[in-house]
């Protein structure tokens, strides 16, 4: 292991102007092995540890990634906005891709997203699930997640097709306007409303999720989705 | 007809619900109306209990059958104004709460990432590592 002569010998990918931003609840299991596999590729990352039980925070320190603590758990979407924000506060930063910490998510994807920004006058690439279909996903997931996709008026209006991906990256303007404010898992839907609304632009390209009998064992349940509804129903009415 | 002005109590009762839900609610003037509304209904309170009947009657000017009717009509009301008021402040509690997190964490992650990487740059700038 070598580290500068790796980073040297990137020059053509180099990705110092890329933050990962990894929110992590719980998963100390994990989260060392996923950081450690991403700053192959991406030597910036900040994992926000959202008011953990478990020695997650602990894990990430023996890593080289930076490491953001909620004092208390505040969820997903607080986590996200905490590593934004820190993130934005580095000078050299000018990619931001929001990274699952379950391992679900592949860099690679990142990278391909990256390119995309780089080279296009896109703001946003999202990753979704079902441009390619690869039966990955699991059956009913991919039902409620296609359906929610298409009686979801924001992402029919931006034309996606899987509005509840967590793998994103947004360029630094797109990335300072965003406002999360649904501190639980409403967010996702948060954040489509609010390219919806903005004149940003947003592409869409497929990626790989896996879906590991952790990541399974972590993810969303389906009848979470009642409490995503009821939240965004929620902060519709109540924000103006 | 009969029901017209009870009608009316409900109707305008539930908008104003509506409209407390859309509409800002912890300025001070709003306070101050709440607060006016409560002693409102100590004050209520207090003559129902010493004049039951009155309460019968004002319910039949209403077109309500009974007082007892009345009173759990505006119960139900008063329960919806209670329910969203205490909903409000929670959420701009959680507001607060997630802001002074974030600074919190954030300046403290600025300190201790610092602290923690600086030197691992250093040293594998300049090879030192093995």
């Amino acid at each position: 292991m070598t580290p500068p002569l790796s980073h040297l010998g990137e020059a053509v990918n180099d990705y110092h102007d890329t933050w990962l931003v990894i929110p992590a609840y719980n998963e100390g299991q994990v989260i060392a092995d996923v950081v450690e596999a991403a700053r192959k590729t991406f030597p910036n990352i900040v994992v926000v540890d959202d008011g953990s039980s478990d020695d997650t925070a602990k894990h990430v320190a023996q890593t080289g990634a930076h490491l953001v603590r909620h004092p208390v758990n505040l969820g997903q979407g607080a986590a996200l906005q905490t590593g934004l924000k820190y993130a934005l506060e580095q000078p050299t930063a000018q990619y931001f891709a929001t990274f699952d910490a379950d391992g679900q998510h592949q860099t690679a994807d990142v990278e391909k997203m990256v390119e995309l920004l780089r080279t296009s006058e896109v703001d946003v690439v999202l990753g979704s699930r079902f441009i390619e279909q690869n039966g990955q996903v699991p059956w009913i997931k991919r039902v409620v997640l296609r359906t929610a996709a298409a009686v979801s008026p924001t992402a029919r209006k931006l034309k996606l097709t899987d509005a509840h991906n967590g793998l994103r990256v947004l360029n630094r303007e797109a990335a300072g306007r965003l406002q999360i404010t649904m501190n639980g898992m409403a967010h996702a839907s948060e954040i489509v409303g609010f390219l919806a609304g903005s004149e940003l632009k947003v592409a869409e390209v497929p990626v790989d999720i896996l879906y590991t009998e952790y990541s399974r064992a972590k993810g969303q349940s389906l009848i979470n989705g009642v409490n995503i509804l009821f939240d965004i129903s929620l902060r519709e009415r109540g924000r103006r | 007809m009969k029901y017209f002005w009870i009608q009316l109590v409900l109707i305008v009762g539930s908008l104003s619900l509506a409209l407390m839900f859309i509409r800002r609610w912890d300025r001070a003037n709003t306070r101050a109306w709440k607060r006016i509304a409560f002693s409102f209904f100590v004050l209520v309170n207090i003559y129902a209990v010493l004049r039951p009947t009155d309460v019968t009657w004002f319910a039949k000017q209403l077109g309500v059958g009974r007082g007892t009717d009345l009173v759990l009509y505006v119960m139900v009301l008063g329960m919806g104004f209670l329910t969203l008021n205490t909903f409000l402040r929670f959420r701009s509690l959680e507001k607060k709460l997630t802001d002074l997190a974030r600074t919190v964490a954030i300046s403290e992650g600025v300190r201790s990432n610092d602290e923690r990487l600086a030197p691992e740059v250093l040293e594998s700038s300049e090879s030192v590592k093995a």
